[in-house]
């Protein structure tokens, strides 16, 4: 709520003392019974009031059904009070928007940029064929939930938010009519599924991505980004710190935002009022946090996808060869030698309990 | 007014304004760029998304009829049913279906403005959650049947207790919303039923004005008009919230307003009216005489009173001087809690801004001493000299659409139409009015006697089952009630009138909503019965809509109203029902003897409407309903736009239709307009207004109090009189006598003469009487006296303050007692001063602290079924409250929009909610008494025929209501009573 | 060109909520949606107490309009501002951004389902053929069309509540406020019409805006 101040009152030349007769009343102050009595017929602070924007006496029982005009709001770097519609109107199409769409916009172009210069991050040693079982099927249904929910609800937001200067003019009214409905209601949908998941996601993934010694180091050399081709990355066990830092502001935190704000926009918070300026202020903080995780996704995505060799077949079937453990992910792999961590932590089909053998690549 | 200058702001006639209508919807507006819209937009026909959404509008009854022009439309002209103003409508009717409402420009008397209750009339046409067909209550439950099977029963029950219990054994409440034709037919009704047993709303609305005014100068009515009240200088509403109540007069007012007039506002409640003053006033409720009496206190104290005109005109005045006199400001501020300077602050504003008028209206009759508080008023006035002049008068909004004339010509107890006593002559002047033999009337009651006393009244009908029967003033206790157009919850004393419903043998609503006395008859209430014989019958009235016929509005204007639609479901038209019943009753021959049958709904007969207003005019002489033939009405309402809406007067024109001229006449033709259709009397805008000739509305006060009081002359002094009186000093009421006395009877025609021979003014039947003192020489038949300050046959003749039965205030109550108990007043013993004590040796004031007034809310009207019923109006108060003041909340702990508990030494215990507002003093508190449907916090809901319960529903604060009646009327005390308020522990 | 304009003189209004219920009787506006409501200021404060109609003003420029993802809104030629319930897809955004509260929606269930959006067309109906079932069936009356105005400002009891030309209008209420030399804020219009303060403490300028 801090984000509203009320409104500055405009400055009143104060009567000087000088003229004669005028009586010297600070009208800011003045209430209507004051003023009937000064100055009859002028109902300037009963109109003051109504600028305030304060819920005044209606019959019907709905909320806000007796607000005459929003209250004023100054949202962070705007230069003055205005209607809290106005302002929110002035915040979401002005700032949130560029600069929103600023951010995906660099985003892409770091990442486009790093594939055309820095290239595929590539395995310096050849696979053994020998395969760790890196997640678990729960693990990447989670995963993949997460992921899938994640794009339905950054397309359509996106959609939402960009469509009308983007799509609209290309596609027209009627297509972009039935892609905004349809956007709205695929993300008003999935977007509680997206927190489900991330939920479950937290529960399983926590545990390795607790921090850990190695986590500074890693985060001193950044990765090892600028160690050149062949510079050893920093060791790291199953999550790197920069992972870590994904998982625990990326999905997590920000997660966490989103949805909150989400839910209030969808109104499924039970026992809240959907007033205006809690919708203003939800959309704000989903759009700011949407547009930080968008640009993170981004990048984690590049990462996942081509931005690393092997990473993705991890995460599509399960399992990564050693080659690939030892170089980006050394101190678990010592883990996994050493049996702390088991090479496969999934039951295989049909048995019981106990170890599986490890899967070799054919 | 139209606001845009493209279009045209010539007037529209009905007619033309169909044909613009249905061409305008082809013609598409030029300024709109819709093409350039879809064009850009690129929007396809029939690209709509989710259309399941899109179900947004409701569709309109007529699902054809939603403005695609493929139907016959007409336009009828109609007036809104709500309240006393007399808005006009225009219903736009498409293949038999009410489309569209469309406001009336040329109304001299709304300019097209309603309230929220005319802007929704087109709901009725709906009427979604009306009584459907007749029913019976069967096991507790509503059952359907046929209106046949109904009327059979019905009447076989009725003729049962006639002749066991005698015609008296039944009660008729009748209704301020039937039409004036139909308000007539039932008075004839109940006539030939043999009871004066019947009565309407206007006993618990306005009888102690109708009583107190006319006792002072004549007729029962408001002097003047809304529109007049453009010419006032200063306005005082004395117990009027005309912002609620009568919406569209503000119009007037606020016009006035901007031009100079001075409002003032005395209302114990900040309400909406008083929010558009000059100067409020907070009074203490019931103590209006008190503040009246200070306000007189300094007029005669700085000499503004009218000197001249109150020894010209008012007879009495010195004693009320003197009294007024003992009203110190120190007693008056003690009394009514208003302090010297803003009393003498609005005596001044009064005083030297004339022409002023006073408004009141339910503040101020609503009182065990209604009749008193009115007659102050009418005091204030008379020392001002303000009664009989253009901007000045008393303004007294009336209730219902047609509660005016209900009163003139309806169901009264204590006379017939036109405020003819129950006298022998009264009884055979209607007789041959009505085509009948005085002596078979004579049959139909229990005896001359009962015939001619005053019936009880609807105020006081549950006494009348409930009282002991050897302290009632008639044979046999009331056994059967027939509520024909009037709600339960708008008599006091709830706990007690579900005892009487119980008790009857017979209960009949009539009503296209009679949902509130069903619902209260079904209710079981600790799973008693107390007759296990009872019958309960509803039968489905159309409403004012499906039928025609004339309506009086507050200012005496009658207006046409044309018939909308058809009959909804099997509702049948009151005139229709009466006339059947009258058949199965036997005297369906003499209810019609001289009114022409029509074939009404489905092709079955009912009296013409016309002709039943023809009767009116035949026989109601003493109030001038004769001159307002349907033809004059007619024509006045196809022609809004020729009359003047300051003046209401017809600045010339013929009507195109019929070649009828009506320059000269008013707007409705206000009563009195005296004389036959053809002496073509234009009404009178303003009463007793002497400035004008008699032809021309003007007029003086009336002798109807004899000649003279205690060797003191009653009639006017020399000089003064109306302009053009051949007769220029006070002089009686004529009567062939006094004709013949000064060589005028052979200005009568042959004819006339024949007629008029033994009779007077209000009972020659040729009107000649009439003719020859108005038209030929310039005086009122009625004669030329003064008004009376001193009311010599009312129990107070100079008004008193009387401190009511419940009160917060012992001390007072001591100095200001009530009257003492009468015996049998309107055929039952009315309690005063035994109840007063007891409350105040029992300090109920102790345990009900609180003062507990009622009142309105704009939205809903009456008992408010109707209104309740209606989804526009419904959704904008869909919950029963009280007003309190935050302190008073606050001591209480009781927070705004809580449910709370209000209770009243009845016992009751009513639930509603909270609104904590600064509209009322601490120790006041005002329920809206529009709300049924909840009995002392439970909803009545399964009690309710199928399908006819209203949309909201509600506590009615008269469940809670105490005992109480004015001595002379009989109007419940429903102003000033006590309660406490108590927050419901969780 | 007429610019259509609302005014409500608060001087004159007395709460009888005509307007709201005009509206809703000529429009079929179902149970649950304003398209206008009656607010009281000060309600029961002796020689406080204001009462203000509301609706849509059809801004000048329209926070609704700006806002709204799918552009669903148009304005007319005559200013006032109308919106297509084909394309709307219930988003609420322009009921944040309504500094009056206009925009009304059906429902307001979970899930962010509302409804088409249905807000006050000025009695201009929307999109579809003028006068056609359609357009009534989604919009309501398109009075303008029919060369009338505004139901709500034509039923109002005390015709506090004036709609149509802006120019026309201003000059009503200037002779209004001449007359009783008083009440002559004009609510709301700085806010709607984007005129300076200074304007707006006195009579409306009437100025195209
Ligand atoms: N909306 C609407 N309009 C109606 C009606 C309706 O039901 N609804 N009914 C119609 C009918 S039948 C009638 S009779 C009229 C009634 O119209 P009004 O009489 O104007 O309406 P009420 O609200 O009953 O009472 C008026 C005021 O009297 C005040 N009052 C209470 N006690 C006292 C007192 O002791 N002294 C004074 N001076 N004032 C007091 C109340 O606070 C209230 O504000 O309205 C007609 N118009
Ligand atoms: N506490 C409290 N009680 C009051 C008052 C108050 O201020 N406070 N005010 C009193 C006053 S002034 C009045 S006038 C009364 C009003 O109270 P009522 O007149 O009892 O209330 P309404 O609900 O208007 O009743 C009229 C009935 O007539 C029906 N009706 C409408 N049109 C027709 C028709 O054409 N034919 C037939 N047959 N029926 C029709 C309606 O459906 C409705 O049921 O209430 C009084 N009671
Ligand atoms: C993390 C992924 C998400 C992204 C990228 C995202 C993105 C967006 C964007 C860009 C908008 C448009 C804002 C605007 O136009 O001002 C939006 C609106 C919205 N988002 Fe999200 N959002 C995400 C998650 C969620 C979640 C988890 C929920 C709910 C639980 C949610 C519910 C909403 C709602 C209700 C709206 C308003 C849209 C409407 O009702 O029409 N979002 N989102
Ligand atoms: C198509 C999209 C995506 C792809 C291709 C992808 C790919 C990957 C890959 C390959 C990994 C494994 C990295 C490793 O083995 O260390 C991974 C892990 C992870 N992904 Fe994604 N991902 C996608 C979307 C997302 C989204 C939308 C989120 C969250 C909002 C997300 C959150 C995570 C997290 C938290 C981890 C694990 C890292 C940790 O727990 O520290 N991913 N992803
Ligand atoms: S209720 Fe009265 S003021 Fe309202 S529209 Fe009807 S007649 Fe006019
Ligand atoms: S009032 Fe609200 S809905 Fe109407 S144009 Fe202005 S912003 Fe849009
Ligand atoms: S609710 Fe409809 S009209 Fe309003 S902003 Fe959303 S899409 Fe546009
Ligand atoms: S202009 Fe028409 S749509 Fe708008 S509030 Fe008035 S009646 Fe309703
Ligand atoms: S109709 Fe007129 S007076 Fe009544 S609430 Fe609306 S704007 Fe105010
Ligand atoms: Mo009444």
């Amino acid at each position: 709520q801090e984000a509203k101040t009320p409104a500055a009152q405009p400055a009143q030349p104060a009567p000087t003392a000088a003229l004669p007769a005028v009586e010297s009343v600070d009208i800011l102050k003045q209430n209507q019974a004051e003023r009937n009595r000064t100055q009859p017929g002028n109902a300037a602070p009963v109109f003051r009031a109504i600028k305030e924007g304060g819920e005044h006496y209606s019959s019907l029982p709905y909320p806000e059904a007796g607000v005459l005009i929003q209250p004023k709001a100054q949202f962070p770097g705007q230069s003055y009070a205005t209607t809290a519609g106005e302002a929110w109107r002035q915040y979401r199409n002005g700032p949130l928007t560029a600069l929103g769409a600023g951010l995906l916009l660099a985003a892409l172009f770091v990442v486009t940029l790093l594939y055309f210069v820095a290239g595929q991050i590539k395995n310096k040693e050849a696979p053994t064929g020998r395969l760790i079982e890196r997640f678990t099927p729960a693990e990447r249904f989670v995963h993949w939930t997460v992921a899938i929910t994640f794009l339905a609800l950054a397309l359509t937001g996106v959609i939402i938010l960009f469509g009308k200067h983007f799509l609209l003019p290309i596609i027209g009214h009627t297509l972009f009519g039935w892609l905004g409905y349809l956007s709205k209601n695929v993300h008003n949908f999935v977007g509680p599924l997206f927190t489900v998941s991330i939920i479950a996601f937290f529960v399983l993934y926590v545990k390795d991505n607790l921090p850990a010694k190695p986590d500074l180091n890693w985060l001193l050399r950044a990765g090892g980004l600028f160690g050149g081709k062949n510079a050893k990355e920093p060791s790291s066990y199953r999550f790197n710190a920069g992972e870590k830092i994904w998982f625990w502001g990326g999905l997590t935190l920000m997660g966490l935002i989103v949805s909150a704000s989400g839910f209030v926009l969808d109104m499924i918070v039970p026992g809240m009022t959907y007033s205006r300026s809690n919708m203003q202020i939800a959309n704000i903080v989903h759009v700011v946090g949407t547009m930080l995780m968008m640009a993170g996704s981004i990048g984690h995505i590049y990462l996942g996808s081509i931005g690393m060799e092997g990473a993705y077949d991890g995460m599509r079937h399960g399992y990564v060869d050693d080659t690939w453990a030892k170089e980006h992910h050394d101190l678990w792999y010592e883990q996994v030698q050493n049996g702390e961590v088991p090479r496969v932590r999934s039951k295989a089909p049909g048995q019981g309990s106990g170890d599986a053998p490890a899967p070799v690549k054919v | 007014m139209l606001l845009t200058r493209k279009g045209q702001t010539g007037q529209r006639s009905p007619d033309r304004f169909a044909a613009s209508l249905a061409d305008s919807l082809s013609r598409a507006l030029p300024t709109m760029d819709r093409r350039t819209f879809l064009k850009r937009s690129g929007i396809g026909i029939g690209a709509g998304i989710a259309a399941s959404q899109l179900n947004l509008i409701r569709k309109a009854q007529a699902a054809e009829g939603a403005g695609a022009g493929n139907g016959k439309i007409e336009v009828r002209r109609t007036v809104c049913t709500h309240c006393s103003v007399g808005c006009a409508v225009d219903a736009i009717v498409e293949n038999g279906v009410w489309v569209r409402q469309e406001p009336v420009f040329d109304s001299p008397i709304n300019m097209g403005a309603h309230c929220a209750k005319g802007a929704a009339l087109r709901e009725h046409g709906h009427g979604e959650y009306r009584l459907k067909y007749p029913m019976k209550l069967v096991n507790g439950k509503y059952q359907r049947i046929s209106w046949d099977q109904a009327l059979n029963e019905i009447s076989a029950k009725m003729l049962d207790l006639k002749k066991a219990n005698g015609p008296d054994s039944m009660f008729f409440v009748g209704s301020s919303k039937h039409n004036n034709e139909q308000a007539m037919l039932l008075r004839k009704f109940v006539s030939f039923f043999g009871t004066n047993n019947t009565d309407h709303q206007a006993r618990i609305c306005h009888s102690t004005t109708v009583a107190g005014v006319a006792n002072t100068w004549g007729y029962g009515a408001m002097t003047n008009s809304y529109n007049d009240m453009q010419n006032a200088k200063a306005v005082m509403y004395i117990g009027s919230n005309a912002a609620e109540a009568h919406p569209v007069s503000m119009l007037h007012m606020l016009h006035a307003k901007e031009n100079g007039t001075k409002m003032i506002v005395v209302d114990p409640r900040y309400t909406r009216t008083a929010a558009k003053s000059d100067q409020y006033i907070r009074i203490r409720s019931g103590s209006d005489i008190p503040y009246l009496y200070g306000m007189l206190y300094h007029i005669f104290r700085n000499g503004w009173e009218d000197k001249k005109y109150i020894n010209d005109r008012v007879y009495g005045m010195d004693k009320i001087r003197e009294e007024v006199m003992k009203w110190t400001p120190d007693r008056v501020e003690e009394a009514c809690g208003v302090p010297e300077a803003e009393v003498f602050k609005a005596a001044e504003t009064m005083a030297k801004n004339r022409p002023s008028t006073i408004v009141w209206c339910m503040g101020q009759t609503q009182h065990t001493i209604g009749n008193a508080m009115v007659r102050a008023s009418c005091l204030l006035q008379l020392a001002l000299g303000n009664v009989g002049v253009s901007g000045g008068g008393t303004n007294i909004f009336r209730g219902h659409d047609n509660v005016q004339g209900a009163t003139d010509v309806g169901p009264n107890p204590d006379s017939l139409p036109g405020y003819y006593g129950l006298a022998t002559g009264s009884w055979k002047h209607w007789a041959t009015v009505w085509g009948v033999d005085y002596e078979w009337i004579k049959k139909q009651y229990a005896s001359q006697a009962m015939m001619e006393k005053s019936g009880i009244t609807v105020s006081r009908w549950i006494d009348g089952v409930l009282e002991k029967n050897e302290l009632i003033d008639q044979d046999s206790n009331i056994k059967g009630v027939v509520f024909w157009g009037h709600a339960p919850n708008s008599q006091t004393r709830g706990l007690e009138m579900k005892k009487a419903l119980d008790k009857l043998d017979l209960l009949v609503v009539i009503d296209p909503y009679p949902s509130a006395t069903a619902a209260m008859a079904a209710m079981k209430v600790d799973g008693q019965e107390l007759n296990p014989n009872r019958a309960v019958y509803l039968l489905p009235a159309a409403t004012q809509f499906e039928t025609s016929g004339s309506v009086t509005a507050s200012n005496r204007s009658i207006q046409w109203r044309e018939k909308v639609i058809e009959p909804l479901f099997e509702s049948r038209t009151d005139h229709m029902i009466m006339y059947q019943l009258a058949e199965k009753l036997g005297f369906a021959k003499e209810l019609v003897a001289k009114v022409k049958m029509v074939p009404g709904k489905g092709g079955m007969m009912e009296p013409e409407v016309e002709s039943l207003l023809r009767e009116i005019n035949r026989g109601t002489w003493t109030i001038g309903y004769t001159g307002q033939s349907p033809e004059r009405l007619k024509a006045h309402m196809r022609n809004m736009h020729m009359f003047d809406v300051k003046t209401l007067k017809c600045k010339g024109g013929k009507d195109p239709v019929t070649g009828y001229d009506m320059t000269g006449d008013y707007f409705g033709l206000p009563w009195p307009c005296f004389g036959t259709p053809e002496l073509k009397h234009p009404g009178s805008p303003n009463l007793y207004d002497n400035s004008k000739h008699v032809m021309d509305g003007g007029g003086c006060f009336r002798a109807n109090f004899g000649v003279e009081r205690d060797g003191v002359s009653l009639l006017a002094e020399d000089g003064s009189h109306s302009v053009g009186s051949d007769i220029t000093t006070g002089y009686p009421e004529f009567d062939h006598v006094l004709l013949k006395k000064l060589g005028w009877w052979d200005d009568l025609t042959e004819e006339e003469k024949k007629l008029a021979e033994g009779k007077n003014w209000k009972t020659d039947l040729s009107g000649g009487i009439q003719r020859v003192c108005m038209k030929v020489h310039g005086v009122h038949p009625f004669g030329n006296a003064k008004a009376r300050a001193v009311v010599w046959n009312f129990p107070d003749p100079v008004p008193q303050h009387r401190e009511p039965l419940y009160g917060t205030k012992p001390e007072l109550a001591a100095k200001y007692p009530t009257h003492d108990d009468k015996m049998a007043f309107w055929r039952l013993p009315t309690l005063y001063k035994t109840v007063q004590q007891k409350n105040i040796e029992t300090k109920m004031y102790e345990k009900f602290p609180i003062i507990l007034t009622s009142g309105r809310l704009v939205e809903y009207e009456g008992g408010g079924e109707e209104t309740r019923s209606n989804p526009w109006l419904a959704e904008l108060q869909q919950d029963a409250f009280v007003e309190i003041n935050p302190e008073a909340a606050r001591a209480r702990g009781i927070r705004n929009g809580e449910y709370v508990i209000v209770s009243t030494p009845t016992g009751a215990r009513i639930k509603v909610k909270a609104l904590v507002t600064p509209r009322v003093a601490p120790d006041t508190a005002f329920i809206p008494f529009h709300f049924s449907g909840w009995w002392q916090g439970k909803d009545m809901l399964e009690y309710y025929p199928e399908g006819a319960a209203p949309v909201v529903r509600g506590e009615a604060v008269n469940t809670a209501t105490t005992y109480g009646y004015d001595s002379v009327t009989m109007m419940q005390e429903t102003k000033t009573t006590i309660c406490n308020i108590e927050r419901i522990s969780a | 060109m007429a610019r259509m304009k609302f005014i409500c003189d608060s001087e004159r209004c007395i709460e009888c909520n005509s307007c709201a219920t005009a509206c809703k009787n000529e429009n079929e506006v179902p149970w649950g949606v304003n398209r206008r409501r009656v607010v009281t200021i000060n309600d029961g404060v002796i020689g406080q107490e204001k009462t203000i109609s509301v609706a849509c003003m059809h801004c000048s420029d329209a926070p609704c309009m700006a806002v709204c993802p799918v552009d669903c809104f148009y304005k007319t030629d005559e200013g006032v501002v109308l919106h297509n319930k084909d394309a709307c897809i219930g988003c609420g955004y322009c009921s944040y951004a309504c500094p009056f509260g206009a925009p009304q929606f059906p429902s307001s269930g979970t899930f962010g389902l509302r409804g088409k959006m249905d807000k006050c067309t000025f009695c201009a109906g929307g999109p579809e053929e003028n006068g056609s079932k359609a357009e009534f069936e989604k919009y309501g009356r398109n009075r303008l069309s029919e060369g009338k105005l505004p139901a709500c400002a034509e039923m109002c009891s005390t015709k506090a509540l004036l709609a149509g030309d802006g120019d026309v209008v201003a000059d009503i209420f200037r002779t209004r406020v001449i007359h009783r030399g008083k009440g002559s804020e004009v609510w709301g219009w700085g806010t709607a019409y984007g005129q300076p303060p200074q304007q707006q403490s006195k009579a409306p300028e009437g100025k195209k805006s």
